[in-house]
């Protein structure tokens, strides 16, 4: 079978972008080209999947092809993905699957959000409409009382406290000080992070990612192409995905997410590895809680030790098993919705090709994952890359 | 007990335990109705002189929330009738069909700013916060037996509630016929500030201080998510168990959305 190669990633700053749509995928598609070794010509990406949730909040139609018509792809076949958060980690999966069965040569996967630019009634509406509207919601819920009734739920089942999530808020927030395209970059002291006001008991300001603008876009082609556009191509070992119920009631346990742990087994399984070669992970940090569960859904930690991995310092960069959230994840970097998961993809492929700031890079890394969630965790894409195919 | 009753000879009478002046932060007439109506032997009622004092329009027809929710049948031909003061927060049932004489009511203390405020939200809200999650109004119609009735479907000697439409091998599930236990236990629980509340609340909330939701457990299995209701005075623990009560939801488009929110128990 066909073995698939990122030959190309680039990603927007984000946050506070001053750019619209059309202006956002332009710049990600043009820095993921300068990052191709040799010459690339969007001519000749066969299909393209873009990742968002609403565009700007609002029920557009059409966009993909409106995106593509601006970054010079008029005319290929292009759609747009829609899995709430997780829709360009289910964009990257539909890309790698396109090229994996032959029917594609050159595919450009990516995701795009405005978020900033909207009031703050319509961002409140917005924020809420990707988990389970009709009981959830209607009770108070949105994603912050969702994960906050999963965290006090996890202090309740094993022996954690929220001081594990403040370690996991001040490690992104260290990590993605030095990361030049994160929206927060600021480093913030454990009393800090202690600090912050209460969003949604037990979850404080400090616990919660910030709404971001951005757009990412990887470039992904069959083997046979790789080394047309470089040396160092970095491989798509594996890509896995899972879905769950989508309210938090109907799920026997809330302390774990199943469509991560499928999602894992199947990309490890297709990667041929398992969760201990992995050398850094991108995670989806939407909450500090979130990153207790990842850790412990996707192998790094046995069940209930997702606390005590983050108190002890397990996910530092260079210093722990497996350093989590090298570009300082969600939580730092940023959660432009729809352009989360391609740019944790961009991370990696920056990461295993020695390319990021160096006082950030991942010493000998060869195994990098991405771990993309759709809303409280009723969709979840795994991806496992590797410097070797 | 959240309601007041008043038995006498010419009925028996509901008003909330705020008193006559107010049904409290998310109550109305209707949702006094039903707590009478529940609290009471079923039959038949006539419903036609309550409906004409309503503030605001229900989003699926009054007849049909009360069926859903109580044991009762609606009909125009019955003998008892149901009544609300036009300008008080009392509801009575009668088998007279005027009714003129309302008995006194002790009233906990509250704050009548707060009052006030709450019903200026619930207004604008109604009114003029208009962007809420979506959810059909074929929905809310469908699925009123089990949102209101607190109806369970069978399926393989298991309870499924909320309600679906297909089980695991793609077999249809029969319509929702038993009823959950009347507690639940709270698994867990969280109260969110007002500006981490949906949309749909964003004018109450700041004047409540937030909105709390618990995860409870019914007995036999099925779980659910509610909003809890008249808990300024109590933080709910992990294992509480807690009752449940009709009450307004939200307001979208000028109508309100009535359901099921949970009260703490033992308080």
């Amino acid at each position: 079978m066909v073995d698939v190669a990122m030959v190309g990633a680039g990603q927007t700053k984000f946050g506070n972008h001053p750019f619209g749509l059309k202006g956002m995928w332009s710049e990600a598609i043009e820095k993921a080209i300068e990052s191709v070794d040799n010459d690339f010509h969007p001519k000749s990406v066969d299909e393209a999947f873009i990742g968002s949730i609403a565009f700007g909040g609002s029920q557009l139609g059409n966009t993909a092809a409106l995106l593509t018509e601006h970054s010079g792809m008029g005319g290929v076949s292009v759609r747009r993905v829609e899995n709430a958060c997780a829709s360009s980690g289910f964009a990257l999966r539909d890309a790698w699957m396109a090229i994996k069965s032959g029917q594609a040569d050159v595919v450009v996967a990516g995701g795009i959000e405005k978020m900033n630019d909207l009031s703050a009634s319509r961002k409140r509406y917005w924020l809420g409409v990707s988990g389970d509207t009709e009981w959830e919601r209607l009770a108070g819920l949105t994603f912050p009382g969702t994960y906050a009734l999963t965290a006090r739920r996890y202090f309740h089942e094993f022996e954690s406290t929220h001081d594990d999530l403040v370690h996991v808020s001040v490690k992104n927030h260290m990590h993605g000080f030095q990361n030049e395209v994160a929206h927060l970059r600021k480093e913030i002291s454990f009393e800090k992070a202690n600090s912050g006001f209460m969003v949604a008991d037990p979850l404080t300001l400090y616990d919660c990612c910030p709404t971001s603008d951005g757009a990412s876009a990887v470039i992904l082609v069959a083997d046979h192409l790789a080394h047309q556009y470089t040396d160092t191509p970095v491989w798509v070992k594996g890509s896995g995905a899972g879905s769950d119920y989508l309210a938090l009631h109907d799920r026997p346990s809330i302390t774990q997410l199943c469509a991560t742990q499928a999602a894992a087994k199947r990309a490890y399984s297709a990667a041929n590895i398992s969760a201990g070669d992995v050398d850094l992970a991108e995670v989806h940090d939407c909450f500090t809680i979130a990153e207790v569960l990842a850790t412990e859904d996707l192998g790094f930690a046995a069940r209930g030790m997702g606390g005590k991995f983050a108190r002890d310092g397990e996910g530092r960069r260079n210093e722990g098993s497996v350093t989590i959230n090298a570009s300082g994840g969600l939580k730092s970097k940023g959660h432009p919705l729809g352009a989360t998961g391609t740019g944790q993809a961009v991370e990696i492929f920056k990461q295993l090709r020695n390319q990021v700031e160096p006082t950030r890079q991942i010493r000998d890394a060869e195994i990098g994952l991405t771990h993309n969630v759709g809303g409280s965790g009723a969709t979840c894409a795994v991806h496992v890359f590797g410097r070797e195919r | 007990m959240t309601y007041q009753f008043i038995n006498n000879d010419h009925g028996r009478f509901a008003c909330s335990q705020y008193g006559p002046e107010w049904a409290g932060p998310d109550g109305d007439r209707l949702t006094l109705a039903i707590g009478l109506l529940q609290d009471t032997p079923s039959g038949q009622i006539n419903i036609d002189f309550f409906v004409q004092h309503l503030e605001f329009e229900p989003s699926i027809e009054v007849k049909s929330i009360i069926e859903a929710a109580t044991t009762w049948t609606v009909n125009e031909d019955a003998t008892t009738f149901l009544h609300a003061h036009q300008n008080k927060y009392i509801v009575a049932l009668t088998t007279s069909n005027t009714l003129s004489k309302y008995p006194a009511f002790q009233a906990k203390a509250y704050d009548a700013e707060v009052q006030e405020k709450l019903s200026v939200a619930w207004n604008k809200e109604v009114f003029g916060v208009s962007q809420g999650a979506y959810v059909s109004q074929a929905q809310h119609i469908v699925a009123s037996g089990s949102r209101l009735g607190m109806k369970a479907q069978v399926d393989e000697n298991r309870l499924i509630w909320p309600p679906r439409q297909l089980n695991s091998t793609a077999q249809r599930i029969a319509n929702a016929q038993e009823r959950l236990s009347e507690t639940a236990t709270i698994l867990t629980w969280t109260r969110l500030s007002s500006a981490g509340a949906p949309s749909e609340f964003s004018e109450r909330a700041p004047i409540l201080g937030g909105v709390s939701t618990v995860l409870v457990s019914f007995d036999k299995g099925p779980q659910g998510v509610f909003m809890l209701a008249d808990d300024d005075e109590n933080t709910p623990k992990i294992e509480d168990t807690v009752r449940f009560e009709i009450r307004r939801l939200y307001g979208q488009d000028g109508m309100i959305h009535y359901g099921t929110k949970a009260i703490l128990n033992n308080f």
